[in-house]
């Protein structure tokens, strides 16, 4: 995902990934290795990707209906064991122990148990190859049984000394002192050649397996595979994810309904819920712009990751979605915790600026970015933020950038707003306690202590407020003022107020010449 | 000593026993040589019911690690099911059937649990902590729901009250812990006095057991019952050593009840003893291999009208004695057992040198 994914680790959190990736819940150490090793599928792998999601697919029916070879497959692969070792000493013709052949035994059984799985396996168009003379040669008496010990079979030599030591035992179970300290001594001689024995049918052993390695190998990964799939799959479902269309770069990404599921789950907690997000990314730019505690930073975040999740062979979160591939993706936000990376904010936007533009120039990208230049001075900042919508608008790549600066319509550029606070619910409520006339007006001193609470429970009926759905507007829509509204609304005195408002219709008034 | 020994399996009832527990009361107590008279008595008295064999952390090497003198070997007859880690299994000559990997992880490798298909010498390194004990009596019932479950160490199953289980103890003594039969005998007598504590009374035990069920990172319980209604508040740390203050400041005037998970040591009850708070009250542990109280502290806590109780009360079953010491001191063993015989309420047995 490196290479593809440009996010730093802070971000990649934020976002979800790691959530994701937690929540999808593989039985075997070699699914889980696949699950963290962030598959991306870039445009060139778009039929593998097909097929990746298509086996998902009929594992989520499978699943739904509680088919029994899904039970019997899940079973099966949670028997299986980290294998890189004993696999790693096979190849470099290294001795195995007893508890390694054991180890092969059993995963030898549950490629058997499993290839038997028709249905399961055509369902996520996996196979197994065959392995049956590999099985038994660890079961030379072919009983079937699980366990296992260098068995008399492999050597009649072997044997003859077994039942050797075995008469002996019987006569030193019946002794005492001195005589059985005798046949005691006796054993050990017939041990050490038990021993020698048994290490050479080690060796010998060892080498006849290796020559099942690329079958055994090309079993393990599909084991992985299956977990992996069998674990989208059921994540698909808890998730309410859908099978995605996957298309060719021209037509633009359609996405509907997309939740968040990190942040869907902690709005739930606190009896909200999270507003659905649909959008449209055609090729070049596409501004985002909305009152403060309109929820863009979380829209971009829902729309990443959707589009994230499809490219790492997930099921995004939403209704419907359809989408090209991207060579990479990346998502910039500046707003906390980057400062300690060594550079400024600007000098890390700057840097982040031309590695993006750099790739755009050759490779097909989507990147988003929250509120870029927040910090650097508006005249500059309005003219980078439009230089970036005018140069993007004119590429292949997906630009999708939230601002507060106004950008101007140009060729490529496309725009969306939050629809913001419904002002017909502002009656709801009630003016702040710091607004209401009871101090004396003559006095001067305000002694009323602020309440933290009070103003966290006013965050959120104001957020009860919002109407977060995005919406696209025409290239000549005002930019939304809600921000001196959510300060009147947090109690922001009059006097500032009116002072805010004055300054607003001055700047408006310049900037109309 | 006359060449009659008793039966070991008889003497301690382990015929219908499920699982055992060999502790000793010192280092080269004699642990493995009671767990070879076990074994061979086991065998000649034709017990139909296989052993199950494992031990906490690593015993019954060839030679003792801190002393380099030459310890007892275990002799284990075919159908013996092992539960040892994967270092120890290389060293033991009994052919060794695997039937299962513990996932459970020691310095020298997994716990396998295996089968003898036959006879031999076996080392046993078993797991260290009461969950993974948990875990391997799982598996070794899976596979012999029938078995003599032997553990050569303490830890002991956690059991629910109830559960019908039986469980025993065998306290082996040597002359290590002390060459004068007298103070032998004393010492002998007030460890089993602290491992056959009494069990705290029925409803305390339940309200106990439920309250750890849903607080499993609970380490301290403060029970106040007001008007036959029992309160309690909970303390998690990571463990009582360290934290005698912390559980000292929760302790109250009321309080009726202190449960303590884990070991309770002297550190942890001088802290307690300087509250002003701790007295007239119960003090429970999870059972008597978890108090480790020198017999001052004891002495001080019967002072302070505290009675010390558990939650799961242990079955001494039988006191094995081995009279010889490290340097080779060996004691007139009539004298040490006329001495034990008359201070303790459980059966004292010197059954000898194992026959290896």
């Amino acid at each position: 995902m490196k290479t593809h994914v440009m996010i730093s680790q802070e971000l990649s959190k934020q976002i979800g990934v790691t959530a994701l990736t937690e929540a999808c819940n593989c039985r075997t150490p070699q699914g889980r290795r696949l699950k963290n090793a962030l598959v991306f599928y870039p445009p060139s792998q778009i039929d593998e990707l097909r097929s990746e999601f298509q086996a998902i697919d009929n594992l989520r029916v499978m699943i739904a209906t509680n088919h029994p070879e899904v039970i019997e497959g899940q079973t099966q692969l949670s028997r299986l064991r980290e294998l890189r070792g004993t696999f790693s000493r096979l190849e470099k013709g290294g001795l195995l122990n007893d508890t390694e052949f054991f180890e092969l035994k059993s995963a030898l059984k549950v490629f058997f148990r499993i290839s038997r799985l028709k249905a399961l396996l055509n369902a996520a168009g996996l196979q197994f190859l065959v392995t049956k003379k590999a099985s038994k040669l660890l079961d030379p008496a072919g009983s079937g049984n699980p366990a296992f010990h260098i068995y008399s079979a492999y050597s009649p030599e072997l044997a003859k000394i077994r039942q050797e030591k075995k008469e002996l035992e019987r006569a030193i179970a019946l002794e005492k002192g001195s005589q059985r300290q005798t046949l005691l001594r006796q054993r050990t001689l017939l041990v050490d050649r038990e021993d020698q024995l048994e290490n050479s049918i080690r060796v010998e052993l060892g080498e006849k397996l290796l020559k099942w390695l690329p079958e055994m190998q090309h079993n393990i990964e599909t084991c992985a595979l299956l977990d992996f799939r069998i674990a989208k799959a059921e994540l698909a479902l808890r998730w309410n994810g859908v099978l995605p269309t996957l298309l060719s770069n021209e037509t633009p990404t359609q996405i509907k309904n997309a939740s968040h599921p990190v942040i869907a789950k902690m709005l739930e907690n606190q009896g909200q819920q999270f507003t659905p997000v649909s959008i449209e990314l055609h090729k070049g730019t596409t501004v985002l712009s909305g009152a403060n505690m309109g929820g863009k930073s979380i829209a971009l975040k829902t729309v990443f990751l959707a589009l994230l999740m499809c490219q790492l062979g997930y099921f995004p979160v939403c209704e419907r979605i359809q989408t090209p591939l991207f060579d990479f993706m990346a998502f910039e936000s500046n707003q906390e915790g980057d400062l300690n990376r060594g550079l400024s904010s600007f000098g890390l936007e700057a840097v982040q600026i031309r590695e993006h533009y750099r790739r755009s120039r050759s490779e097909v990208g989507l990147i988003i970015m929250d509120e870029p230049c927040r910090g650097t001075n508006p005249t500059e900042a309005t003219a980078i933020v439009q230089a970036l919508c005018n140069i993007y608008g004119r590429s292949s790549s997906r630009f999708f950038i939230a601002t507060h600066y106004h950008v101007m319509p140009n060729p490529g550029i496309r725009f969306y707003q939050v629809r913001g606070i419904r002002t017909e619910s502002l009656a709801e409520l009630p003016p702040h306690r710091l607004q209401s006339n009871t101090s004396d007006k003559n006095d001067k001193t305000d002694h009323r202590s602020y309440d933290l609470h009070e103003d966290i429970s006013r965050v959120r009926r104001i957020q009860n407020l919002m109407d977060y759905r995005l919406e696209e507007i025409s290239e000549n829509t005002r930019i939304p003022s809600g921000a001196i509204k959510i300060a009147e609304l947090l109690g922001v005195n009059q006097e500032l107020l009116h002072e805010m408002e004055t300054a607003r219709q001055e700047e408006e008034w310049q900037n109309s010449d | 000593m006359n060449d009659f020994k008793p039966s070991i399996v008889k003497l301690a009832g382990l015929e219908m026993l499920h699982s055992l527990a060999i502790i000793g009361l010192s280092k080269n107590a004699g642990k493995t040589t009671c767990l070879n008279h076990i074994i061979a008595d086991w065998q000649s008295s034709r017990q139909p019911r296989p052993l199950a064999l494992t031990s906490i952390g690593r015993d019954g090497e060839s030679e003792d690690i801190l002393s380099g003198r030459a310890k007892p070997r275990i002799y284990i007859p075919a159908g013996t099911l092992l539960a040892t880690a994967e270092g120890s299994m290389q060293r033991c000559d009994a052919l060794l059937e695997i039937l299962e990997l513990s996932d459970i992880r020691t310095p020298i490798g997994e716990v396998v649990l295996c089968r003898a298909l036959s006879d031999g010498y076996v080392e046993l390194a078993g797991p260290s902590s009461s969950d993974e004990m948990d875990h391997i009596a799982d598996l070794v019932r899976q596979h012999e729901p029938d078995c003599l479950f032997i553990i050569d160490g303490a830890l002991f199953r956690r059991s629910q009250a109830g559960s019908g289980r039986n469980e025993a103890i065998i306290l082996a003594v040597s002359a290590e812990t002390s060459t004068n039969p007298r103070i032998l005998a004393e010492k002998t007598r007030f460890s089993l006095d602290a491992l056959q504590r009494p069990a705290i009374n029925t409803e305390i035990n339940e309200l106990i057991l439920n309250v750890l069920s849903d607080n499993l990172r609970a380490s301290a319980l403060f029970i106040r019952v007001n008007n036959y209604i029992p309160e309690v508040d909970i303390l998690e740390t990571p463990s009582l050593v360290g934290f005698g203050h912390e559980i000292a400041k929760k302790i109250v005037d009321g309080t009726d009840f202190l449960f303590l998970k884990g070991a309770i040591t002297d550190q942890v009850i001088d802290q307690l003893l300087k509250e002003e708070t701790f007295k007239n009250l119960t003090l429970i542990a999870e059972d008597g291999t978890r108090l480790f109280l020198k017999p001052e502290t004891t002495r001080k806590l019967f002072a302070k009208k505290i009675d010390i109780r558990v939650l799961n009360p242990l079955d001494v079953r039988l006191v094995c004695l081995n009279p010889t010491h490290s340097n080779n001191q060996v004691i007139v063993s009539e004298r040490l057992l006329a001495e034990l015989q008359q201070s303790i309420n459980v059966p004292v047995v010197d059954f000898g040198p194992a026959n290896m």
